[in-house]
């Protein structure tokens, strides 16, 4: 019985036509996705194949997210056709026992689902054979990830995702409920991937995750690529935890919807429905046989009464969608991801920042996103659809009302409750600012953010009820809304990220406290309207083929709709919607491609390409000039968002040749007005790669001077296509002179980095950075090659209002009126001891607050509304110096200062000479109240000020290493005046974080991993890595010995000519000052790239007659070295290592933590057992406890003590 | 008066809804009677403005009601075959938002105005109560009270009685019966007691073809004196079949009754017996490639 149930299904299926579109659709998303050389997603980038067996178990589980919408066609469908067809009945009339029926109704929902995943995954395989594909990106086949996939995640996301439906479909035999279980599936993930960021909380959010992809991170966090490309996970931990959970609660709700399911009338009766009397009320028994007369009334058809019958139909449908429980219950969740995304967006290290209203407008679109375009999908499609579902649709078709108000009534519905959703997460925030604290609310503000987060849910309602309507069904419908979706997110991904053919897009609005929505606001504006005339085409076109009356063909309505435009005015307003939409395409086309210019990713790339084809091989060697003094008068005009400057530069030939030409690398939109050096004729021009040629005249002898005068004017033109990269703007404008001044010489960072792109192009291997040894390469620092310690002066004007800055001390500040400008606010700065060629200008309308530490002047210049954690700062560049100037040399300047810059010019601090920009999102709304959370304004502070001993005295040449001298070296001292000012505990957790990303980031790895001493330039290695390193090596040596090297290593190097120092040169003379038996570690540290695995199996512990304690701790602890690209070599553990044992507080938590005994000791490779004795009751015991080591687990080197 | 010429309708999948009808529908009431897949429901549709014939035009005294789709909304009421509800909402919105659709735009008169239907229709006790709750027939009246909005000039009724207890059906016959004179009411069924019971002048339709358009008395006098009724065996009715014009054959009482069309008794057994409408409408039905009876 069964099987013939399934067999019916199975035949069903086959023929429904809207499957096998559905399974085609899908097979060509996998097919895409492999078959695209340009969509790298799943993780398959740099050295990982793209075809590794992580990245397809991570497509896979990508695609299971569409699986929502294969459930709902297919299971939901298949449990309501009974009851929607009346057929239902029939079945229940027969001997068919109520368990085949079911059974067999969600079997075939669920085969139809699964044979669809089936053949998206052929499409993936079938993709990955594709000749054109590049074959060294790809790895075999790997079957087994194919079958892994399937049997973890796809069919068991599938099953509970059917269960969920099959359940609610069955019990509620409303659609709409089902949709309400997937919307609550979707939004649990959402929930749990916002808590990735947090350390603690991820292991929550990969339980939580039904679809198992969070608890998939988490076992594949820290893979190499070299895992990713051969091991398949282990179905353990979490991710095993996971599915046991969801497949348990599948079971569950299978049950749930076997015994509670009836086959009578009524379906399940909930206590609701008691409440109201019996389904069929009681009829009165008699008819009065006197008429009654009706009123004469004469039925209206102006427009006037349109419109009411518009708002009345709206008012209608409104209350539909507003009193339905499942509307509520959406509301919820969305105002449950808004939650989550709250209590953990902009998170760093675990610490939040304070709740300012602009950062509410992130938390605003970030918590509506996916999940309010689903929702109006789901309504899109109820609201076309409900008359004809309920079958009212012949009864008010045959009404008198227009085929616009239809349509119009349930769009505006579905603006409504794009308006009901934003107005309650607007209330949401203000409800959670309250109650963190915050009181400054700027309703004025929502009022805006809300709007702008509204309008492009608006387009998409729009779009969607367009589609919906042409659609000859509901799921057809949805199918061509999903299409959509995917397109939208897709297009970028393949390369395709012009906003002009991407509907509903447009160019980012970042919202600054600084600076507003700025000038960012008229281009994003024009592209709302832009697509908002599209999106009134679109509506016209939707009321032209409005479905009235029986269903008709595709083309007989093609023809309806013809007919219909040709008599109504709705022609006018199409032609004109759809004039202004090609004339403000036109507008922003001139805007982005031809003020601006555009190049897609592919363009860019080749670009690039041709530059090194054509120039490295005739240039890089070139002996060109170096500048040793820049003087530059810099004018800036906020209102006008234009920069004028005029500057001179003081060259010198220091090579041992003539220079016969020099190659002036500049920004190809900055205005050249006028360019004075020595005679000279342009040789070549070379726009696109923003660099000319000049010949001299005369040859520039060795060691001859010259002066190089020019004069630049930097403009905003219109806007570009990618949006907010303007350096100048209204508030908080910032300047570096790579980005604004001419620079010489063949310019390497225009090159491409990436291997594969560069294999692609067919460009040769070429080293990230020259090898250390190279002594070319160190006669140029890494900071740039056509200069090295130089003079700099500037006088730099901005509106009188403003303040601008400028590494240097302040000679001289004025105010005058200068003709054709008006008033000018003019600032002197000099330096008086040569810097490095690395200066910024910024100009903003600052508050400031000024303090001394000796003798030496701290200035904080911070916008008025971020005075939060001034005092922080002050305090931490207090402290900073007193240790720096303590312990490595004097500082070399009089004063410091932190300057605020809006946060769309990045969410960074960066280190001029004693000047250090400081992004607004980074450190100035930091909420630093809880005092358990990591300080992180306190150490980016420190880390800054360090930047001054590290990169300002002392800098690395431009060799492998490099970055390890002054990134890493600042991340030491910062560590070690955080350590100073709160402790080992807090140095802990923020090991945690830092060691975390190091192992996170390594798959991100893009060429191949180095060690620390041969880094070259990896983020992760230099700051990350960096922390664990230089603070396990002071706490094996000692903070002194440590110290003294470094004061020691500035005494010989800082401010150095040419050739500059190296990682190695430091290495010597750490080897040179300490103790032999160090130089394994040290070697383990920095030469080599280390790993440990060190973890507490057991522990326990008894008490003594003496009241003491023994413990007994087994332990397992092991090390591994691996190669750049993740192949692992075992290695013998030849240091000794922390054994910690402690005890708790009252209070039981972490910070109350006392120390019982901590020692090191020599622990074996492999497992061993460790006793101890100590003095009071231990809690837990740890090996490695404070995470020192590079341990790919730092969860598992503690472990509670049991008592025996 | 309904005037329809010609009207054809040919479905995408090929079957010949209608096949160039051409009727003259006076005020007062008209039955349509048919088996299922005659057309009617074709008909009515496209007489409701929800579909478009192939050719032909429909005239409702001097509107064009094709051409003019808007105007004929206004004038007309349609009470479908099988219509839904919204389940949780009241009587009495629905009613109201029926009205304003129709273009009773104003609040005052439509308030009245749907009253005034309740308690026509016998709801008004049960206005509060949702729709979901209505039994059938309380359904099919709530149904008229809608096509009565607006005082239409023609009713169009699809199937109303098809599924209402006999309580029910009469009250609903009742209920139409006092729609009024002056107002077209095209009642179309295949129940043929229905057509008996109301309407003054008939139309038989099969295969989208117009059989027998006329008064029903005048049908059914036409057919006096030669209706034949028998109760017979189950194994004569095979023999009767192939020898006879039998127009129905109905158990009564578990006994096979057969009624014979002739001018002669058809045999041992057979009474003449007068007429019913029933027995017209079986005698169109058989009556093959027969020319269309006009009667006067």
């Amino acid at each position: 019985m069964l099987a013939r149930i399934l067999a019916f299904e199975r035949r069903l299926i086959l023929s429904s036509p809207l499957f096998w579109i559905v399974a085609i659709v899908f097979g060509m998303f996998g097919f895409a996705m492999m078959a695209s050389d340009n969509v790298s997603f799943g993780g398959g980038i740099g050295n990982v194949h793209r075809n590794a067996p992580l990245v397809v178990i991570n497509l896979l589980a990508a695609f299971s997210f569409l699986s929502p919408l294969l459930v709902t066609i297919f299971i939901a469908g298949a449990a309501l056709r009974d009851f929607e067809q009346n057929t239902a009945e029939l079945f229940f009339t027969t001997p068919l026992r109520k368990r085949d029926y079911l059974l067999g109704r969600f079997g075939g929902g669920l085969i139809a689902a699964c044979g669809v995943m089936v053949v998206c995954a052929l499409g993936l395989f079938i993709g990955s054979k594709m000749p054109w594909l590049d074959q060294s990106r790809l790895g075999p086949t790997p079957v087994l990830a194919y079958l892994w996939s399937f049997a973890v995640l796809v069919v068991p996301n599938l099953l509970f995702l059917a269960a969920l439906v099959f359940a609610l479909a069955t019990l509620n035999r409303s659609m709409l409920y089902t949709y309400l279980g997937v919307i609550g599936f979707v939004v649990l993930n959402v929930v749990a991937g916002n808590m990735t960021s947090n350390l603690d909380a991820r292991w929550i959010g990969a339980l939580a995750d039904p679809f198992g992809s969070d608890a998939l991170a988490n076992i594949t966090r820290y893979w190499s690529s070299n895992d990713m490309n051969t091991r398949l996970p282990s179905l353990s931990g979490l991710l095993l935890g996971n599915r046991a959970l969801w497949l348990g609660a599948a079971v569950l709700l299978l049950l749930a919807a076997f015994h509670l399911f009836r086959s009578d009338r009524e379906g399940l009766r909930l206590w609701r429905r008691k409440a109201v009397s019996a389904t069929a009320v009681a009829d009165t028994p008699v008819l009065s046989n006197s008429r009654i007369d009706l009123p004469q009334i004469v039925l209206q058809d102006s427009p006037s009464a349109h419109w009411r019958q518009f708002l009345h139909q709206t008012r209608f449908d409104l209350r539909g969608v507003l009193t339905g429980a499942p509307f509520l219950v959406m509301l919820v969740l969305g105002l449950l991801v808004m939650f989550t995304v709250l209590s953990f967006s902009g998170e760093i290290v675990g610490t939040k920042v304070l709740p300012v209203t602009s950062h509410m407008d992130n938390v605003l679109r970030g918590g509506l996103g996916l999940f309010l375009t689903i929702v109006l999908a789901v309504y899109a499609g109820e609201l076309v659809w409900r008359e004809r579902s309920l079958r009212i649709a012949e009864v008010a078709d045959a009404c008198a009302a227009p085929n616009w108000v239809a349509l119009a009534a349930k769009f505006v519905t579905l603006v409504t409750v794009i308006a009901v959703f934003c107005a309650a997460g607007v209330l949401f925030c203000i409800v959670y600012q309250l109650a963190h604290g915050y009181t400054n609310i700027q309703p004025g503000l929502y009022a805006k953010i809300a709007l702008l987060a509204a309008l492009p849910f608006v387009l998409t309602a729009a779009l969607f009820v367009f589609l919906q309507t042409i659609s000859e069904n509901k799921f057809f419908g949805y199918l061509l809304i999903v299409i959509f979706i995917a397109a939208r997110a897709g297009l970028p991904i393949a390369g395709y990220n012009h906003p002009l053919y991407n509907y509903g897009t447009g160019i980012p609005l970042p919202l600054s406290d600084m600076n507003g929505f700025g000038h960012f606001l008229l281009p994003a504006l024009t592209f709302r309207a832009y697509w908002g005339a599209l999106a009134v085409a679109l509506l016209v076109l939707a009321a032209a083929f409005w479905q009235r009356g029986t269903a008709l063909t595709f083309a007989e309505r093609r023809r309806l709709a013809r007919a219909r435009l040709a008599r109504s005015s709705g022609r006018f307003v199409l032609a004109g919607s759809l004039v202004a939409f090609v004339v403000l395409g036109v507008w922003i086309f001139y805007n982005t491609n031809v003020r601006n210019e555009y190049l897609s990713e592919d363009a860019g790339k080749a670009r690039r390409a041709d530059f090194e084809k054509v120039n490295r091989a005739a240039l890089k060697d070139e002996p060109q000039p170096r500048i040793t003094a820049i003087r530059t008068d810099v004018d800036i005009f906020p209102d006008d968002l234009r920069v004028a400057i005029r500057g001179h530069y003081r060259l010198e030939n220091k090579t041992s040749g003539p220079i016969t030409r020099f190659i002036v690398d500049l920004d190809r939109d900055i205005t050249v007005r006028k360019l004075e050096f020595a005679a000279h004729e342009a040789s070549r021009v070379d726009r696109d790669n923003s660099f000319t040629i000049y010949t001299l005249a005369q040859p520039m002898a060795p060691g001859a001077q010259m002066d190089f005068d020019f004069e630049l004017e930097i403009v905003e033109r219109g806007f570009s296509a990618s949006g907010a990269e303007s350096a100048i703007v209204d508030n908080g404008t910032f300047l570096n002179n790579f980005a604004v001044l001419p620079h010489f010489g063949y310019q390497q960072r225009r090159q491409l980095t990436d291997l594969n792109d560069r294999r692609k192009y067919g460009l040769p291997d070429v080293p990230r950075m020259a090898p250390i040894d190279d002594m070319a390469a160190r006669a140029n620092s890494y900071i740039g090659s056509d200069a090295d310690w130089i003079d700099f002066e500037t006088t730099v004007s901005t509106a009188p209002d403003q303040i601008a800055l400028s590494p240097g001390y302040l000679v001289k500040e004025w105010i005058a009126d200068v003709p054709g400008e008006g008033q000018r606010h003019f600032f002197h700065y000099k330096t008086d001891t040569k810097i490095i060629p690395f200066v910024s200008w910024l100009s903003a309308r600052w508050a400031v607050k000024k303090d001394r530490w000796n003798d030496i002047a701290i200035e904080v210049y911070y916008d008025p509304q971020h005075p939060y954690n001034v005092e922080r700062m002050v305090e931490a560049t207090k402290k900073s110096l007193d240790y720096y100037t303590k312990n490595f040399s004097p500082y070399q300047f009089r004063q410091v200062r932190i300057l605020e810059f809006p946060n769309f010019h990045g969410s960074f601090a960066q280190s001029f000479a004693n000047t250090i920009p400081y992004s607004e999102s980074v450190g100035f709304i930091a909420d630093l109240r809880d005092k358990e959370d990591i300080d992180y304004v306190y150490y980016i502070t420190a880390h800054e000020v360090a930047h001054q001993w590290w990169a300002h005295q002392v800098i690395g040449g431009n060799v492998q290493g490099a970055t390890m001298l002054s990134e890493s070296l600042a991340q030491y001292s910062a560590l070690m005046v955080m350590e100073h000012e709160y402790g080992a505990t807090q140095m802990r957790k923020f090991l945690k974080y830092e060691l975390d990303n190091y192992l996170r980031s390594r798959a991100t790895e893009r060429v191949k991993e180095q060690p620390l001493a041969l880094n070259e330039n990896q983020q992760y290695i230099h700051y990350r890595k960096a922390s664990v390193v230089l603070y396990s090596l002071k706490d094996y040596l000692g903070e002194d010995v440590v110290n003294a090297t470094l004061a020691a290593f500035i005494k010989a190097k800082a401010f150095q000519q040419p050739p500059y120092t190296t990682s190695y040169e430091l290495l010597d003379l750490l080897r040179a000052r300490t103790d032999p038996k160090w130089a394994p570690l040290i070697e383990d540290l920095f030469d080599k790239i280390t790993f440990f695995d060190d973890r507490v199996t057991s522990a326990t512990a008894k008490k003594r007659d003496d009241g003491k304690y023994d413990v007994s701790i087994n332990v397992h602890a092991e090390k591994k070295y691996t190669d750049g690209t993740g192949r692992e070599t075992p290695g013998s553990i030849n240091q000794p290592i922390d054994i910690g044992v402690f005890a708790r507080g009252a209070d039981g938590k972490e910070s109350s933590e006392k120390v019982l005994l901590l020692e090191k000791r020599n622990v074996a490779d492999g497992d061993s057992t460790i006793t101890l004795t100590v003095d009071a009751l231990p809690y837990e015991v740890g090996i490695d406890p404070y995470n020192k080591l590079v341990d790919r687990n730092s969860g598992d080197n503690r472990r509670k003590v049991t008592l025996e | 008066m309904l005037a329809i010429r010609n009207l054809s309708k040919t479905y995408a999948n090929g079957v010949h809804a209608l096949k160039g009808i051409s009727l003259d529908i006076p005020n007062g009431m008209f039955g349509l009677l048919g088996p299922n897949g005659a057309g009617k429901s074709t008909l009515m549709r496209t007489i409701a403005t929800l579909q478009d014939p192939d050719s032909g035009s429909i005239h409702l005294d001097d509107l064009d009601l094709l051409a003019d789709k808007q105007a004929a909304r206004r004038t007309l009421g349609y009470l479908p075959q099988e219509f839904g509800v919204y389940p949780k909402v009241t009587a009495e919105v629905m009613l109201d938002h029926f009205a304003m659709l129709k273009g009773v735009v104003d609040k005052k008169e439509r308030k009245a105005l749907v009253e005034a239907l309740l308690r026509q229709v016998n709801l008004w006790e049960k206005r509060y109560f949702r729709l979901g709750t209505f039994s059938g027939g309380m359904r099919q009246r709530f149904g008229i009270a809608q096509a009565l909005i607006g005082a239409p000039r023609l009713i169009i009724v699809d199937e109303p009685t098809a599924g209402l207890d006999p309580e029910e059906r009469n009250r609903f016959l009742n209920l139409l019966a006092e729609v009024g004179e002056k107002v077209v009411v095209i009642l179309s069924t295949h129940i043929v007691d229905d057509v008996t019971d109301l309407c003054p002048r008939m139309a038989i339709i099969a295969q989208g073809e117009l059989r027998l358009v006329g008064e029903p008395l005048e049908a059914i006098r036409s057919l006096e004196g030669r209706v034949w009724r028998k109760t017979a065996a189950k194994e004569e009715l095979a023999a009767l079949r192939e020898q006879h014009n039998v127009l129905s054959t109905r158990l009564v009482g578990g006994r096979p009754v057969v009624h014979i069309l002739g001018d002669r008794s058809p045999g041992e057994g057979f009474v003449l017996v007068a007429p019913n409408l029933e027995d017209v409408y079986f005698g169109e039905l058989r009556r093959a490639a027969a020319p269309v009876a006009h009667a006067a």
